[in-house]
């Protein structure tokens, strides 16, 4: 989860997100270049330092043609490297469903048996002490640790949105289609999200929280779930 | 009769094009109604503007025109000047020239922010409820400690900022 007033990703738990946030210091490293030249550029405008008397450029033109598509080309190839490795083939070792519904989510644990339940969050008069306001939920989603996990994502009404910041996942819950996302959680932990597509009323009120731990403990509280 | 009718219509409008073009031009100084033509500026950063300030010259300025062909020193200072205000319509140093504005505009922002002050303050006052209970300094703290049994963050964040042996924050 985040502090409060934090700016800056949360750190990442899965290897996804560390790719995701090694590209975001790129593309934020070349907004600054741009930034700073045209702020300078602007700079020598404004105070009369830079002024031009020309008619017919065509060399500046051409500079100025090339250098953003180097520029674009620079963005767009790590870009598309992150992309098609979240798309990798990657055999997962448990597939689960999430399900949006207004307002909370259910999931859905069929690949050995029928384990399904919901997960509403817990309303700020019922918060034990020192949790957390607006992200606590009842039953949380536990994932065994170091295992690739395969989500897919539906809804069961309206638009919704099944968000993990700290594991790199937003994945949109769209009702009548199948969405998929995996990820892969290194180190065990708890990792909370809230819902990203504006769904009505309790929009804000229904989020997701996933506890990664070691997989003796995951199958007894599966075991105990299902009971 | 459609002939005539789209006749009349034509020079009608040729008549109303050519009052317009009567209509300008007569103070000699260039007017750009159509951006797509050459048109003057006083700019700073354009030192050469694509036209020059007076277009149409009365006499004077014709004659004032044909002795700048010969030697420049034979030109008094108030021709010179002249030369001057034909070509150009401000010099640099009346388009530098500051302007009173900023305290205008620097007055309006104050002002305004002041209004929205005011406001915020009406708001928390009369609108808004208590903060939620999670905000008091003994949920913070029992918070601030779930957060670090938890390891929220270990790599760079809170919990990377706190010596689990000496139980304090770090340095």
């Amino acid at each position: 989860m985040a502090n409060h007033s934090q700016l800056n990703f949360q750190d990442a738990s899965s290897p996804i997100m560390e790719e995701l946030m090694g590209f975001h210091d790129h593309a934020l490293m070349v907004a600054l270049a741009i930034c700073s030249l045209v702020l300078y550029l602007l700079t020598t405008t404004l105070t009369g330092k830079l002024s031009s008397n020309t008619v017919d450029a065509q060399v500046i033109e051409l500079v100025w043609t090339i250098l953003p598509a180097m520029v674009l080309v620079m963005l767009a190839l790590p870009s598309l490297r992150i992309l098609y490795m979240m798309d990798e083939i990657n055999e997962p070792d448990l597939t689960l469903k999430a399900i949006g519904h207004q307002w909370y989510w259910s999931y859905e644990y069929t690949d050995l048996k029928d384990l399904t339940f919901d997960s509403y969050m817990i309303p700020t008069t019922d918060l034990p002490m020192g949790h957390f306001r607006l992200l606590e939920v009842d039953h949380r989603v536990v994932v065994p640790v170091n295992s690739t996990i395969r989500v897919i994502v539906t809804a069961d009404d309206v638009l919704h949105s099944w968000a993990v910041p700290t594991l790199g996942v937003k994945t949109d819950a769209v009702p009548g289609r199948l969405n998929q996302t995996s990820f892969l959680t290194p180190r065990p932990g708890v990792f909370y999200g809230q819902c990203s597509e504006i769904c009505g009323a309790n929009h804000s009120f229904m989020p997701i929280v996933v506890e990664s731990t070691p997989l003796p403990n995951f199958e007894g509280w599966s075991t105990s779930m299902s009971s | 009769m459609l002939a005539s009718r789209v006749f009349s219509l034509v020079g009608r409008r040729s008549i109303s094009t050519s009052l317009c073009l009567r209509a300008h031009g007569h103070a000699g100084v260039v007017k750009a109604e159509d951006y797509t033509l050459p048109a003057y500026v006083d700019r700073r950063d354009v030192p050469l503007p694509e036209v020059a300030f007076v277009r149409d010259l009365s006499a004077q300025q014709r004659a004032l025109k044909e002795k700048e062909k010969a030697s420049w020193s034979a030109l008094s200072v108030d021709e010179k000047v002249e030369l001057y205000r034909i070509k150009f319509n401000e010099t640099y140093a009346e388009m530098n020239k500051g302007t009173n504005e900023w305290k205008t505009v620097l007055g309006g922002v104050l002002f305004f922010l002041g209004l929205t002050g005011l406001v915020l303050i009406w708001q928390k006052h009369f609108m808004y409820g208590p903060v939620p209970h999670t905000f008091s300094d003994e949920w913070v703290s029992a918070q601030t400690k779930r957060m670090l049994d938890m390891r929220v963050n270990p790599v760079q964040g809170i919990t990377a900022q706190w010596d689990f042996d000496k139980n304090e924050w770090k340095k």
